[in-house]
């Protein structure tokens, strides 16, 4: 291929060979269909090969020109016409730094990720110190320079061994443990020992991790040597030009202006690496031999806290096996010795790989599917499971300038700069070093958790209660403990960045749902980790916003949900006195702020109110507090859209009302008239229920209903609810939540006429033709669909829906795919891809007006100053995105696809084509609900 | 059900006790029970649900042993005393193993049934279970946990075996719902019989340490091409060495090639050593008897 004639060629360049064999070389090339321009627009190079391939065709060309790069294309979606229109005179925002500054951090985050991992001080630092710990520390210190010292010669022997044997199953993994200096394999198994749990963790588990690390590793230690640093700093260090306060360009996005600077910088390598991703297996083997390195190398000393025993050197990792049911896992665990020492030295710093801090400058902007985010660490543009290999493969396929729209919605999405909510931060961290709050859902230690009662020295002896009670307490110690450590990492990262700008870099999964990529501390987190996250970027609050951060105060707390704005807000001016005595004293004061729905964020909202209310000029008060806009019911609200049905429509506030509907209660009330009728008509379970059926009992899977939750999910949810009635008879719990369910789906299907939602839910179902060409077709669907980048997101899911299922399944020439699992993931993966897709749209729309915008899914966040610009951008894309004829062109695609291949010989298969012909081309009526209402409804989102 | 097991029973003069899980079939099986004038006696329950592991009150055809046993008038007898019940029935295809795993933890704790005595069980189980139960050692992928501990546990006899073919089917390709075993031969249906040895607990074992003795087992036997010294140097044992070569068990021995009776052996060795209190291996086994009970 053409790879294999640049290859020659580098050589032939880099040797000085004669004319003679490049001209043959070349003559070759032609003759097999291809051209030497290709050469440099198609294949990827490494360090200088790119000069040595020019300098060869040079010898035999001397005036041969690099052929100019190609002009940028322009997305032509309908969607996005305006935004992208030539003649846009966009100036978009600019941060408030010099590019001085942004060269600075960016260093700084350079550093960070070459370093690969990062050590910062836990907030438990803050604790003093016991003697105890202080004779752990020194002992855990002394065994790990032990240990690290015999993982390094047993890693040198394992090598040593490995390339004197002759072919073998271990000989094969010997390359990979060349790719590293033996000191980085060592430190990245030295990792395991001190984050294992004292539950143990599985050992496939395990291994995969290991093998991935070492992975990341080679692949950042690939691009350190391959002159690609070289290039990715030169570029970037134009790119922040685009940024800065201090400097010139303006109406370039981005990713435009990146792809700008890297056509200029002409040489050097591609920015994007040959593909080199190692195969599942090999990722498994390398991480079971190093795990076996661990096992067998890392030893302590028997007696080391009781000397009374006599000392032998025992293994402080151990294998096990956990039997559930008839099937073993195996598991890796800790010594309860390893356990003892490290809960006593209680050490205070925490050891993260550089890609679980948030950047500390803009991320590299997203130009294609795998180049973007981090500078060195590799991120996917697209997150999936281990092995799903589709998503990749579809992406590649798909015309890159498809693509643009959601690669600069996620670059929008990760150029918005936060700082941290320094006074909030301290309170959570002072509660967190007391005794935590389970209230306040900040964990408490383990220490707090409830003593099991003693045990006797003999397990057995224990009655059948008592076993129980113990297991409860383990139970509990271990959730405390997982709880504990996550928000151990959350706070420390904060506390790490607290007096930094940093950025989130977003990727997204299969139906396009944006996520950041730092896992523990992001904006997506709990109401603890929202409520330290402030805007890096001020702006003044304006006539209106005092009154949105009022406004924002009262959602946050859940009070007034069935209240007008209005309302709301004279309720907060009411109990003004509270919010002002909250944020002066929010620990000793009337704490009115911890009896809320999401009492941190509403803590920190009141320190806001109080500031901006106290300045001399409140629309003066330069504000860094996000304000929320949330979809109410967002999955309904599409599906009504969608089928433009009335009642729907009203229901989830896409008509214009004085107070917002409240969908779960319209359902609830639609639930209790059937039971009404069936009681009446003497069914048993529905007198039972009278008296129970309120809007709390079906909210949960109203709620989930349109993401997928089935009849049995939803029975649980029920009985979940039902449960909590003291005085509900227990022996209908079963029959209770049944019934609960059905009448729930069908209250829904009433109220959103259940042609629609039977229409799509009825798509994948016919398993023929969809579980032949599923691969191969969607990647054309994504092709030709295309048009729209809104389209991409549309037909995505239907490929990768199965993926979702089982990413095994999903390779080309595999099994059947599971129908059922289709069926029922395939609506909701739609109806999510929806809701992307109006959230990039909208993230677009903002970014060109200038505003800062990030979202929580179907929750948008902006300055208060920007809440009303960005309401009326929401709501014009959302009429925008359901105007498109979004039905009868997934019709038309699917009956394209799946239903124009010749009929078949055999009869039943004809027969199943023909049903299925019929299902796709009966594109289901619409309602009379007008679309253009939701333009001026208040409460469609909130 | 009103069918052969139940009829062959009777016949031969015993008094029964039938445990039915079937609502249909109760009103025939008690006008059975009225005519029999005490010979015969009908239990709506399902043996196959006894004594459920979730705590909280029992929903019948699910039974409590003790229940069952107070309803059946029998009183429990020492475990040396001689075989108080003997129970007959067709272990459904699908719940075999588990039933197997469920009943053996029982004979070592003494629990449930075994409450009451040496309960004979009279089984119908498929061959490759019955080849399983009987495994001997060095037999790869087929001598497993299971087979130690029901080979230490009970004596098993083999009373009859009935081809598949014999039976028929309501499958429409005419096949049984048999599943298929390729290890194993799999073509008959197997009468076996299931006795609780009398000798069980006179030595190290009792039903207080046993569980210690499941569990060592199962460790040992979840990859049986392991080794066992690597078994008993990663239970931080002080000198593995020397214990093997006291057992004359060879020091390279795979797991798989150590006698039921050697497990025994090994057990009484370290029962009498330190390792089940000092080392680690304590709560384990602690963790484990909570998994399944």
């Amino acid at each position: 291929n053409l790879d294999s004639y640049a290859i020659e060629l580098e050589c032939l360049g880099r040797d000085g060979s004669s004319p003679k064999a490049i001209q043959s070389c070349v003559e070759r090339l032609k003759n097999d269909g291809f051209c030497v321009d290709e050469l440099f627009q198609k294949c990827l190079f490494e360090e200088d090969e790119k000069e040595m391939v020019l300098r060869a065709v040079r010898m035999i060309q001397p005036d041969y020109e690099l052929p100019p790069p190609p002009t940028p294309e322009i997305c032509k979606s309908s969607l996005l016409r305006d935004f992208y229109s030539k003649e846009r005179n966009a100036s978009y925002p600019k941060l408030d730094f010099s590019v001085r500054e942004l060269r600075k951090r960016f260093r700084k985050q350079l550093e960070m990720e070459m370093s690969n991992t990062i050590t910062i001080k836990s907030v438990e630092a803050m604790k003093p110190m016991t003697p105890q710990a202080t004779k752990a520390r020194e002992l855990l210190a002394s065994l790990r320079s032990q240990w690290h010292d015999s993982l390094l010669q047993a890693l040198q022997k394992a090598k040593h061994d490995m390339s004197k044997t002759s072919m073998s199953g271990s000989k094969m993994l010997y390359p990979y443990l060349c790719l590293l200096p033996d000191e980085e394999y060592v430190s990245i198994m030295m990792e395991v020992i001190n984050t294992l749990s004292p539950q143990g963790v599985s050992l496939a588990f395990l291994a995969r991790e290991l093998g991935s690390k070492i992975y990341n590793r080679y692949i950042t230690h690939r691009k350190m040597r391959s002159r690609y640093l070289e290039k990715v700093q030169k570029v970037y260090e134009n790119y922040i030009h685009l940024l800065a306060k201090d400097s010139q360009p303006d109406n370039y996005l981005p990713r435009e202006y990146w792809e700008k600077l890297v056509a200029e910088t002409g040489f050097g390598p591609s920015l994007c690496l040959k593909d080199c991703s190692w195969p599942y297996v090999l990722h498994m083997r390398l991480g079971m031999h190093l795990l076996e390195l661990l096992v067998q190398s890392v030893k302590v000393p028997r007696n080391i806290l009781n000397p009374r025993l006599e000392s032998k050197l025992i293994p402080v990792l151990y294998h096990i096996y956990s039997f559930r049911n008839t099937w073993q896992v195996g598991l890796v665990k800790p010594h309860p010795i390893l356990c003892q020492i490290i809960a006593d030295a209680s050490e205070t710093t925490l050891t993260f790989n550089s890609c679980v801090i948030p950047m500390l400058c803009p991320p590299i902007p997203w130009t294609s599917p795998h180049f973007g985010a981090y500078v060195l660490n590799d991120t996917k543009l697209m997150r999936y499971v281990d092995g799903a290999v589709q998503h990749q493969a579809l992406l590649d396929q798909c015309p890159q300038v498809n693509l643009h729209p959601v690669l600069d919605a996620l670059n929008q999405l990760g150029n918005c700069a936060w700082k941290i909510n320094q006074p909030v931060l301290d309170i959570i961290i002072s509660i967190f070093n007391d005794k935590g709050d389970e209230k306040l859902d900040i964990p408490p230690p383990v220490s707090e958790a409830p003593k099991p009662p003693p045990t006797p020295s003999n397990p057995s002896l224990l009655n059948k209660a008592q076993k129980h009670e113990l297991m409860l307490c383990k139970k509990k110690a271990a959730e405390m403990h997982s709880l504990r450590m996550d928000s151990l990492y959350k706070l420390s990262i904060a506390n790490h960045v607290r007096d930094k700008v940093f950025w989130f870099p977003h990727n997204m999964d299969f139906r396009g749902r944006t996520y950041p990529c730092p896992p523990y501390f992001n904006h997506l987190g709990n109401d603890v980790t929202r409520a330290i996250l402030l805007f890096a970027e001020g702006r003044p609050l304006g006539p209106k916003g005092l009154d949105w951060l009022k406004i924002h105060l009262i959602n946050l707390t859940g009070l007034k949900k069935k209240n007008s704005l209005q309302e709301r807000l004279e309720y907060a001016n009411e109990v003004m006195e509270d919010i002002l005595d909250s944020a002066d004293h929010p620990l000793t004061g009337r704490k009115w702020w911890m009896k809320t729905d999401e009492p941190w964020q509403a803590l920190a909202c009141c320190m806001e109110i109080a500031k901006a209310s106290r300045s001399p000029d409140p629309a003066a008060y330069v504000s860094h507090f996000p304000v929320h806009q949330d979809g109410s019911c967002n999955g309904l609200q599409h599906y009504a859209a969608l089928g433009r049905d009335l009642i729907g429509a009203i229901s989830v506030n896409l008509m214009p009302c004085n107070v917002p509907q409240d969908v779960y209660s319209a359902v609830a009330q639609q639930v209790e008239e059937f039971r009404k009728k069936d009681a009446q008509q003497g069914v048993r379970i529905a007198q039972v229920l009278q008296g129970f059926i309120s809007r709390k009992v079906v909210k949960q899977t109203v709620m989930t209903v349109v993401y997928g939750v089935t009849r049995y999910g939803g029975r649980l949810q029920m009985q979940k609810r039902l449960k909590e009635f003291d005085d509900f008879p227990e022996e209908y719990l079963w029959d209770a939540s049944h019934y609960l369910v059905k009448q729930v789906f069908n209250g829904i299907k009433e109220m959103f006429s259940a042609t629609r939602a039977a229409f799509l839910s009825s798509l994948p179902a016919s398993p023929f033709p969809l579980s032949q060409h599923w691969l191969t077709e969607s990647a054309k669907l994504i092709a030709k669909s295309g048009q729209t980048v809104e389209w991409v997101a549309a037909p995505r899911p239907r490929s990768l829906g199965r993926g979702a299922c089982s990413p095994r399944e999903a390779v080309p020439g595999a099994p059947k795919p599971d129908t059922v699992k289709q069926k029922n993931a395939f609506p909701p993966n739609f109806i999510h891809s929806l809701d992307s897709t109006h959230m990039m749209l909208t993230a677009l729309h903002c970014l060109g007006q200038g505003l800062n915008f990030v979202s929580v899914h179907d929750c948008y966040w902006t300055h208060a100053l920007t809440v009303d610009v960005m309401n009326q951008i929401c709501r014009q894309q959302f009429v925008a995105l359901h105007s498109e004829k979004i039905l009868q062109d997934l019709s038309e695609f699917m009956l394209k696809k799946y239903c124009s291949s010749p009929i078949p010989d055999n009869e039943s298969k004809a027969l199943l084509q023909k049903k299925l012909m019929e299902q796709l081309s009966s594109v289901p009526k619409t309602g009379d609900f007008n679309l253009k209402k939701v333009m001026e409804s208040t409460y469609f989102f909130s | 059900g009103p069918g052969v097991l139940t009829r062959t029973l009777l016949n031969s003069g015993v008094r029964v006790v039938a445990l039915e899980n079937d609502l249909a079939f109760l009103p025939d099986l008690q006008s059975l029970e009225n005519s029999l004038d005490g010979q015969f006696k009908v239990i709506y329950g399902d043996f196959f649900r006894l004594d459920p592991l979730v705590t909280g009150p029992v929903k019948p055809p699910t039974v409590c042993s003790e229940k069952l046993f107070e309803s059946m008038g029998v009183a429990a007898v020492p475990w040396r005393a001689d075989v108080p019940v003997k129970i007959f029935g067709i272990l459904p295809q699908k719940k075999e193993r588990n039933m197997l795993w469920r009943l053996i933890f029982a004979v070592y704790e003494c629990s449930s049934i075994y409450r009451y005595g040496r309960i004979e069980l009279n089984f119908f189980i498929s061959e490759k279970e019955y080849k399983v139960l009987t495994a001997k050692a060095g037999e790869k992928r087929v001598y497993q946990a299971l087979s130690v501990l029901w080979q230490i546990g009970c004596e098993i006899q083999l009373l009859h075996m009935e081809p598949w073919a014999s039976f028929l089917t309501n499958l429409k390709n005419g096949g049984l719902a048999i599943p298929r075993s390729t290890a194993l031969p799999n073509d008959h249906l197997c009468l076996i019989r299931l006795t609780p040895r009398k000798d069980l607990f006179t030595g190290t074992m009792k039903p207080t340490n046993s569980s210690t003795f499941v569990f060592m087992v199962k460790q040992c036997l979840a990859k049986p091409s392991s080794r066992i010294i690597d078994k008993l140097n990663s239970w931080s044992l002080s000198d593995g060495c020397k214990l093997l070569r006291e057992l004359e068990i060879p020091e390279d021995a795979e797991t798989v090639s150590l006698y039921p009776e050697d497990y025994m052996r090994l057990f009484d060795a370290l029962q009498n050593s330190s390792v089940f209190t000092e080392s680690w291996f304590h709560d384990e086994v602690l963790e484990s008897a909570r998994n399944m009970n």
